[in-house]
């Protein structure tokens, strides 16, 4: 099958689509500012002297709101379209997301200790509680990713197969773990677990973003590098070996990054599904499943859609706000089955 | 002549020191806390809101105002469209990075207990006065209220004294199906205590019970709030859903009441005195009716 796009086109047309989403997520909101006022306002932020009526306002909006919220959705759905990815090149499965590892059980576990423990405990004092639930989440998902990865080693063996079931059984776990501080939950608190898990980027602020952008930063330098390794491992894991790459340490590599980058994305913007899954497959539709290819365009891809579906989440229902993982399941969810259907064809 | 032009001046320069007083006061306001929402309606300055939250269901007008969303869940950047001056909320309102982008685009961002007892309320009235520029209305307010809640309490020590107090259960519930028990620590336990009921439940917070554990308890009265239905619909809904309350003392008698839901969110509202005081006549059929005060 000959890819519908070379790869120069692709990321030509990805950087231009990512640009116009960055675009879009700084001018629109639910103040409406006029365009003007958007440019003097940035020219502002970046220390020129302008000066003019109610362009603070408008400077304190794109430069405390937009801008933050902007860089979040930018790394957040890069990171989860870059993990998607290494999963499922890891599991040699279209149908692999990042939650198969227990990330996302296992921060949904972390979070939901730090909102419902920290009440019956008496309350967190309100100047550490955001930072102790994304602690809590980011801890969470390492945990559960670690135990998964250790559950699936024998013999010094990493076996996938285990890996998947092993995925599948602490999910089960976490998740019970999760219905039990739902039950010693009271209302307000249930309230707050059930927002987080539809995940958000609402909110935003400096001083919550430089760990994800570090770290998503680091994730979306490392993986690309591994593109070939990923190829080779397509052909299956002994002919990747043969192939004299270190089969293992290409598993522990990937299960690392994706443990380190979905736990601070969600640690960042609660549980944002169907990203992971559904933007490799999009980019695999485009230009074909090269990993030199589709890791970094990925990124662009991923960073794009979601920061889309963060406008429509907040332009929907403005001055009200959806929660960004409805969004992404409502678009997400029907291309999968279309997906599914088109390959019965 | 001369006098003429200095009384237009004395009365000009009235008008002008007078808007510029009410000027001070905040005019655009945003509210996301339902009882709150609910006493700025009743201190005449429903006009002002500008914007309120999911929760601020009462009075039905408020409904046509713009939603910001839940109290938990708010949006900066739509809280601002609205060009609000003042955004008043619960200590249950957040999340907190979003109340601190709403305090550094200048808008006033005033926080309020919803403890449901009489002080907090003095309180909270104070401050909305002063905020609203009405201090006297909201004094005569929470006079009327406590003077309103203090007749409850005597008429039903006085009922006490001819019947004991009924072992009630509150079942909080959507179209009928598993209903929540309201435990002790809740709204809903305050507000059975103030109309003279004894709580069977003993555990803290809303939590599903077994049937089993229901039928033992055989609630003398049963009070029901639910969110979707109301009415016989929803008392018949209720028995559909859970056949073990139909042979329960209080469904026997014919004991079952209903209460509005939205009374139990939110602290201590406008309208709690009334309902209180219809619930506290069901609990004690025998009682002679409380005399209707004054609103």
């Amino acid at each position: 099958m000959t890819p519908l796009l070379k790869p120069r086109a692709l990321f030509i047309g990805l950087s231009l689509l990512c640009l116009l989403a960055i675009w879009l997520s700084l001018a629109l909101g639910p103040v409406s500012l006029p365009l003007l006022d958007t440019l003097r306002a940035a020219l502002r932020l970046l220390g020129l002297p302008i000066e003019g009526q109610g362009l603070e306002q408008a400077e304190l909006i794109l430069g405390q709101i937009r801008l933050p919220r902007t860089l979040l959705g930018l790394a957040v759905g890069g990171v989860l379209a870059l993990s998607g990815v290494a999963m499922q090149g890891l599991f040699r499965n279209p149908l692999a997301d990042p939650g198969l590892v227990g990330v996302s059980s296992g921060a949904a576990l972390g979070a939901a200790f730090a909102i419902v423990g920290g009440a019956l405990l008496g309350g967190v004092p309100e100047a550490i509680g955001p930072y102790l639930l994304s602690f809590c989440a980011f801890l969470g998902g390492l945990v559960v990713a670690w135990l998964v990865y250790r559950l699936g080693r024998r013999n010094g063996q990493t076996h996938v197969a285990t890996m998947l079931l092993a995925g599948i059984a602490l999910t089960a776990l976490a998740s019970s773990a999760v219905g039990l501080f739902t039950y010693l939950a009271d209302d307000a608190t249930l309230r707050t677990l059930t927002f987080w898990n539809l995940g958000s980027l609402n909110g935003a602020s400096y001083s919550r973003l430089w760990p994800l952008l570090l770290v998503s930063a680091a994730v979306a330098l490392w993986l690309p590098r591994r593109a070939k390794d990923l190829n080779a491992l397509l052909l299956g894991e002994s002919e990747a070996g043969h192939l004299g790459i270190d089969v293992e340490r290409l598993k522990r590599e990937l299960v690392f990054c994706t443990a380190l980058g979905v736990g601070a994305a969600v640690a960042a913007a609660g549980l944002i599904g169907f990203v992971g899954l559904v933007v490799p497959h999009l980019v695999r539709l485009l230009s074909g499943p090269d990993h030199r290819t589709l890791l970094p365009a990925s990124i662009l891809a991923g960073a794009s859609l979601l920061l889309l579906a963060d406008l429509v989440a907040r332009l929907a229902l403005a001055p009200a706000e959806l929660p960004i993982g409805i969004v992404t399941a409502f678009i997400g969810a029907p291309f999968f089955l279309f997906l599914l259907l088109r390959g019965r064809a | 002549m001369r006098s003429s032009a200095r009384a237009i001046a004395l009365c000009v320069g009235l008008l002008a020191s007078h808007a510029a007083a009410a000027a001070e006061l905040p005019q655009r306001w945003v509210s996301a806390g339902g009882a709150l929402s609910e006493w700025v309606s009743a201190l005449g300055a429903e006009s002002k809101l500008v914007g309120v939250d999911t929760t601020s269901q009462h009075p039905e007008s408020l409904k046509k105002l713009p939603s910001i969303g839940y109290q938990r869940q708010l949006s900066a950047e739509g809280i601002l469209s609205l060009r609000p001056q003042i955004l008043l909320g619960t200590e249950e309102m957040g999340p907190p990075p979003v109340l601190s982008q709403v305090r550094s685009a200048g808008v006033q961002v005033e926080l309020f207990s919803a403890q449901a007892d009489l002080p907090t309320l003095q309180g909270n009235l104070q401050h909305l006065g002063k905020l609203l520029g009405s201090e006297d209305k909201a004094t005569q307010l929470f006079e009327q209220y406590k003077q309103q809640l203090d007749q409850q309490q005597a008429w039903v020590s006085q009922a006490r004294k001819k019947q004991a107090p009924p072992g009630v259960l509150l079942l909080l519930g959507h179209a009928g199906g598993k209903p929540l028990i309201a435990g002790k620590d809740t709204a809903a336990d305050w507000l059975l205590q103030q109309a003279g009921g004894r709580n069977l439940a003993t555990h803290t917070g809303y939590k599903p019970f077994s049937t089993e554990s229901l039928a033992e308890l055989n609630p003398e009265v049963l009070v029901f709030a639910d969110r979707s239905l109301s009415g016989e619909a929803a008392r018949a809904a209720l028995f559909k859903e859970n056949p073990i309350l139909a042979s329960s003392a209080a469904a026997k008698a014919g004991r079952v009441f209903e209460i509005d839901p939205t009374l139990l969110v939110g602290g201590l509202g406008p309208r709690l005195p009334q309902n209180l005081k219809r619930l506290s006549a069901d609990f004690y059929p025998a009682a002679p009716g409380q005399a209707s005060t004054a609103q």
